[in-house]
């Protein structure tokens, strides 16, 4: 029997096979980022759109917010019949993340789309790493009446001059709660108007045998709903890029959060899901989004009521997320003026109605709010109207957050280790600050 | 004396050696040494993932990570699941293989379940566990309650979320030990057994100093394969807890993944990867030292 030719292989033979491996290897691995060029945002182009003719076909990913899939479609099939350009849909991921992971993986790749996803934590990547179009001239050409958007949901995508993506499946945190246990309680039939009125209440709550509060968890939830409490003490994670979690009123709404968890015990995190724990009744009230309004109204088996996220000693404040719809800067005038058109004609006040009336996202256009669609949707669901009404008192969210890699994550962990571990507000601040501070130096501070 | 001129290897050979090898090692350059020598590459990058510009940073990645008060969490929290999850699974799998070498009714059955967890999907056997984890609605906590025992709080605790995870991946991953260390053990000779037995050894004698020597070259490359498995193990952490709560279950390899996808931070994520990499090397280049002198085949 022959040895393998292995074993007769001496150090220069061996050598040689190591060079050929090693060099075959070096060659393919040609590729990646260019480095030492400047990077940052797209500019806009100037492209004479008057003279571009929309592509015949586009791809659109999406993870479809409030499982609108068949609505997405629906409203596919309108446009084609309309303008004959086809949209190819692509479920790109189960939520915004794996969305936003592909599209930034697929940078350089033949498979960018033509119109993306792009929720409140992550367009802002997407421009500092010019992966999208600043929409203005594209806006202005298709004659998209963008006065006419939601100020605050549209402003959402604002910087530098620019707007990098307009209005889609947008929420707010809303405040929900259980009638039955609020008959039961003796209380009236609204939401507390503000965190003090709450602490009244939540004695009475706790004593029908219920916890009074389910507070959700996890990252893009946790630091989202804690802006209730953090602005209406008259705090904010950042002030533009300068952290202000170690001012007075930051640490106060800290200070407040592990009250009612840990003193008077009229609020629990929840193990998995704070909407799921109050569907079933082991909570009397909790925040969710607007998005889970429509399922938590059919999955329920007593009366949802909801009403404003309650006040702070400062006033009103809440703050607005979900999803918008951004434009690749990287695809031929051809293919972003069909995706622009494409846009346009999603967002138009006819189809934001008709998708925030079938998901229980906020209709993005003022124009929608009061049309015949919408005051359908209030009729058959009251609760609704309180989402839409409470759109008014929403404010564009602290860059910290939303626009920092990690930001929200380095903000969950503080509140995840002050509302379950009991942490020192000080110290658990002082740390996502250092982090977040960081990360801006690091990966944003470069691209601006 | 003059030395022999070693023969050269014929041409044909050669041939031979690259129309077998040549797909193999394309393969291998394409999937394994690309991506290895692009990661090296990235790590020492400023590279956010979307974009398509980077600046070469040196080894701050590097330094980065070790300086970074998150490291010791994460590398604990990668050596705690290491230990128990491949020790664990050793000591568990050989125990189960014990079992089922015995000549018993329904070992055939008791074989296809212990085996059945190891070929279902990470992902399957995570959202599964999730439903007997929960602490208001699942199973485990239903029976902890009838024995007049609250249920730990596996969702929100670090301390609890990481055991959870631990007993979820031995559960799916014990079935592969114990086919492997089964095969083992129908393999040593029964005459050494009996030769054993007739001169008085006792059954954990026997054990002791037959069958666990013999075993050695198993035990050697479980322990390899198994170390290297949970090293990389992420789909049972991404659908149970994505490294939560409060980065209590964050491995290096859930790390890597985090860094680089959900942070997007390519190059300090491919530092983390060279630097386990560097570590699995290592680990493997003991193991391999160790078998040399210890384990008899």
């Amino acid at each position: 029997m022959n040895a393998s030719p292995f074993a007769n292989l001496n150090r220069r033979q061996l050598l040689q096979l190591a060079a050929l491996v090693g060099g075959s290897a070096a060659l393919a691995a040609c590729g990646g980022p260019a480095v030492g060029e400047a990077g940052g945002a797209a500019t806009d182009k100037a492209t004479d759109w008057t003279t571009v003719t929309p592509a015949k076909e586009i791809t659109w990913w999406s993870n479809h917010p409030g499982t609108s899939k068949d609505l997405e479609t629906e409203l596919i099939k309108r446009f084609t019949a309309e303008t004959g350009i086809k949209v190819n849909l692509v479920t790109a991921g189960a939520n915004y993340d794996e969305v936003a992971q592909k599209f930034q993986a697929s940078t350089g790749s033949s498979n960018v789309p033509d119109l993306v996803i792009a929720s409140d934590v992550w367009w802002f990547r997407y421009m500092i790493n010019g992966q999208i179009l600043p929409l203005e001239a594209l806006a202005a050409h298709l004659e998209m009446d963008t006065a006419d958007f939601n100020t605050t949901l549209y402003n959402d995508y604002e910087f530098g001059d620019s707007h990098w993506a307009v209005p889609y499946a947008r929420s707010t945190p809303l405040f929900y709660y259980n009638k039955s246990v609020w008959k039961k309680a003796g209380l009236p039939d609204r939401a507390p108007k503000t965190w003090a009125e709450f602490d009244e209440w939540a004695p009475k709550i706790a004593a029908t045998s219920i916890t009074p509060l389910g507070l959700g968890k996890g990252t893009s939830w946790s630091a989202w709903w804690f802006c209730n409490m953090l602005w209406g003490a008259g705090g904010a994670y950042s002030k533009d890029w300068t952290l202000t979690l170690d001012t007075p009123e930051a640490l106060e709404a800290a200070k407040y959060l592990q009250k009612i968890v840990y003193e008077d015990k009229s609020a629990a995190v929840t193990a998995k899901d704070q909407v799921a724990d109050f569907g079933a009744g082991l909570t009397g009230c909790t925040i969710a989004s607007t998005g889970s309004l429509t399922g938590l109204l059919d999955a329920a088996k007593f009366d949802v009521g909801t009403g404003f996220l309650p006040e702070g000693a400062k006033g009103v404040a809440c703050p607005t997320g979900g999803t918008g719809l951004a434009i690749p800067a990287s695809k031929s005038p051809e293919q972003q003026l069909a995706a622009g058109m494409f846009l346009k004609f999603l967002t138009n006040a006819e189809n934001t109605a008709y998708f925030s009336s079938n998901t229980g996202y906020m209709p993005v256009r003022t124009s929608a709010v009061e049309g015949e669609a919408m005051k359908a949707v209030y009729a058959e669901k009251p609760q609704f109207r309180t989402a839409v009404d409470q759109l008014a008192t929403t404010r564009v969210q602290d860059w910290g957050r939303v626009f920092v890699p990690n930001g929200d994550k380095d903000l969950t962990t503080a509140i995840e280790k002050i509302m379950l571990q009991q942490a020192d507000p000080t110290e658990a601040f002082a740390t996502a600050a250092a982090s977040i501070t960081k990360s801006y130096e690091e990966n944003v501070l470069p691209y601006l | 004396m003059v030395p022999q001129r070693k023969r050269r290897t014929p041409w044909k050979s050669w041939l031979l050696f690259l129309a077998f090898a040549g797909p193999n090692v394309a393969l291998l350059i394409i999937f394994t040494y690309k991506p290895l020598i692009q990661s090296l590459q990235y790590s020492l990058l400023q590279w956010n993932i979307g974009s398509a510009t980077a600046r070469f940073i040196g080894l701050d990645n590097y330094t980065n990570w070790f300086s970074d008060p998150a490291t010791a969490n994460v590398v604990r929290v990668t050596v705690i699941f290491t230990v128990f999850t491949v020790g664990g699974g050793m000591v568990l799998g050989l125990s189960l293989a014990l079992l089922l070498n015995r000549k018993l009714r329904g070992t055939g059955l008791a074989r296809t379940v212990v085996v059945a967890p190891y070929v279902l999907s990470g992902v399957a056997v995570g959202l599964l566990w999730l439903f007997v984890f929960d602490p208001n609605f699942g199973i485990l906590g239903a029976v902890l309650k009838a024995v007049g025992l609250s249920s730990p709080d596996w969702y929100n605790d670090p301390q609890w979320a990481l055991p959870m995870l631990i007993v979820v991946y031995l559960w799916k991953n014990v079935g592969y030990v114990a086919l492997i260390y089964l095969a083992a053990l129908q393999a040593v000779p029964r005459d050494l057994i009996e030769a054993a037995t007739l001169d008085g050894a006792g059954a954990w004698a026997c054990f002791r100093n037959v069958v666990l020597p013999l075993l050695g070259p198993t035990t050697f490359f479980l322990s390899v394969t198994t170390l290297l498995s949970s090293l990389q193990s992420f789909d049972i952490i991404q659908a149970m807890t994505q490294g939560g709560p409060l980065e209590g279950t964050t491995t290096m390899m859930y790390q890597i993944y985090q860094e680089g996808f959900a942070t997007g931070r390519a190059g300090y994520s491919s530092a983390i990867a060279t630097v386990l990499f560097v570590v699995l090397l290592i680990i493997t280049a003991v193991q391999m030292l160790v078998v040399q002198k210890k384990v008899h085949y």
